[in-house]
């Protein structure tokens, strides 16, 4: 899965920041996860916050501070723990959703309890997460999607199947940042359905493409 | 008692010879600089490297913490959390990879984020990206061009147009996002994203320009 359409710089510098809210950030993982590409620009954005952080003046520490931190270190095993193993992932296991989604969705695509919000729309919100709105959609193939725009930030990843709009072919891996002010109009693709994890920024006011999409169907 | 009676006298000479240098505390030692003292912590354990990098960033990553709204004791917990990561972890640093600064920048975020805000499934999330970073590094079997020069970032950072500066600081120095930016600016969204875009391009490009 090599994605053709990448994260925002002025995402990837808010994520690099921490100031991403929650649910965006999700997103976002869900795409470096699967892009080389966005991770080393992600890399760039933390070589700028290490900067900013260095270029700070201060003060030498206090005689104290450094009394602590040395007697931290005599508190500290002499012999370094081993690293854990790192996870071993099934690179074609097409059933194991992104490891930024486990704490929200679970690992398995196949195990997703979907809810039907609209005719062929199903829908599964996330709960408790603290910025943000984080959702699953599985869109029939082949659904035409109205006329919209964006309003605040929306983040959009590709999980399986794909759409094609104005700005191109969206497939697996695939991210829609699009500012606001872009209309689009998506049309899934035939075969399967397009499967994607979305986020808005704005918990209480629905203005994204796809709040926009089911608000007069549904009325949420 | 004893033993903290040693631990000073072990660092008194480091201390000496820091007092002779203290008129440049604020100028900024280069990567190679950090990446022998980090060495020096992993392969050797020694403390008097790991002081050095501790006097140099515990009061920077200070300053970083309260600027984001933590209370001064937790954010003195966090540095002393920021640095025993160092100390048990300084096997992993990859100076080829990045600068010690940057190191240590994500860290301290990746601790706000974890103990500050409050996003539990943050710090699991950055490990994993970690290591895919470091799988890609040993199958290429090349690591990107080490060592970018710190001056000429620091350079493009002073030289960005005040707006794009003022937008850049907000971000990473008050951990604010782009809606809250445009609120407190009354700006339009697309406006904060168009000039971070462009602050971006000019400091990658710093960045780039010696690879």
């Amino acid at each position: 899965m090599k994605p053709t359409h990448h994260l925002d710089d002025a995402t990837l510098l808010s994520y690099s920041s921490g100031a991403l809210p929650a649910a965006l950030a999700v997103v976002a993982s869900t795409h470096l996860e699967c892009c080389a590409a966005c991770r080393a620009h992600l890399l760039d954005a933390d070589q700028i916050g290490g900067m900013l952080m260095q270029q700070q003046r201060v003060d030498a520490p206090a005689h104290a501070a450094r009394e602590v931190m040395l007697a931290l270190l005599d508190a500290e095993p002499a012999i370094q723990q081993a690293a854990p193993p790192p996870d071993i992932v099934e690179e074609h296991d097409l059933d194991r959703l992104p490891s930024a989604l486990h704490p929200w969705f679970g690992h398995s695509m196949r195990a997703l309890r979907w809810r039907r919000v609209a005719p062929g729309v199903q829908r599964i919100r996330a709960t408790g997460i603290g910025g943000g709105d984080l959702m699953l959609l599985r869109i029939a193939p082949g659904s035409k999607l109205p006329l919209h725009s964006h309003g605040g930030s929306e983040l959009t990843v590709i999980l399986d199947g794909a759409y094609d709009d104005m700005l191109g072919h969206f497939g697996p891996g695939d991210v829609a940042d699009l500012d606001s002010g872009v209309h689009h109009q998506p049309v899934t693709s035939p075969g399967l359905p397009c499967i994607c994890v979305a986020a808005t920024d704005a918990p209480l006011v629905f203005s994204g493409w796809i709040a926009r999409t089911l608000q007069p169907l549904f009325g949420f | 008692m004893m033993d903290l009676g040693q631990t000073v006298a072990e660092v008194a000479p480091f201390r000496a010879k820091r007092s002779v240098s203290a008129s440049v505390s604020n100028a900024m030692p280069d990567a190679l600089y950090w990446a022998t003292q980090m060495s020096a912590v992993s392969v050797q354990r020694d403390r008097v490297s790991f002081m050095r990098i501790y006097d140099h960033f515990a009061p920077r990553l200070q300053r970083y913490l309260r600027n984001l709204g933590v209370a001064d004791g937790v954010a003195d917990e966090l540095v002393q959390e920021a640095l025993l990561t160092l100390w048990r972890k300084a096997h992993l640093f990859d100076p080829a990879r990045a600068g010690l600064g940057t190191w240590l920048f994500r860290v301290a975020r990746n601790l706000y984020i974890d103990h500050v805000r409050q996003e539990p499934h943050w710090l699991p999330v950055q490990e994993g990206l970690d290591r895919l970073d470091h799988a890609e590094c040993d199958r290429r079997d090349s690591q990107p061009e080490s060592f970018i020069d710190q001056d000429l970032l620091k350079q493009a950072i002073d030289r960005l147009p005040p707006m794009q500066a003022k937008l850049v600081r907000m971000c990473y120095l008050e951990s604010k996002s782009h809606s809250v930016i445009s609120a407190e600016l009354d700006m339009p969204l697309g406006s904060v994203k168009s000039s971070l875009r462009r602050a971006f391009a000019k400091l990658q490009g710093s960045m780039r320009a010696q690879r």
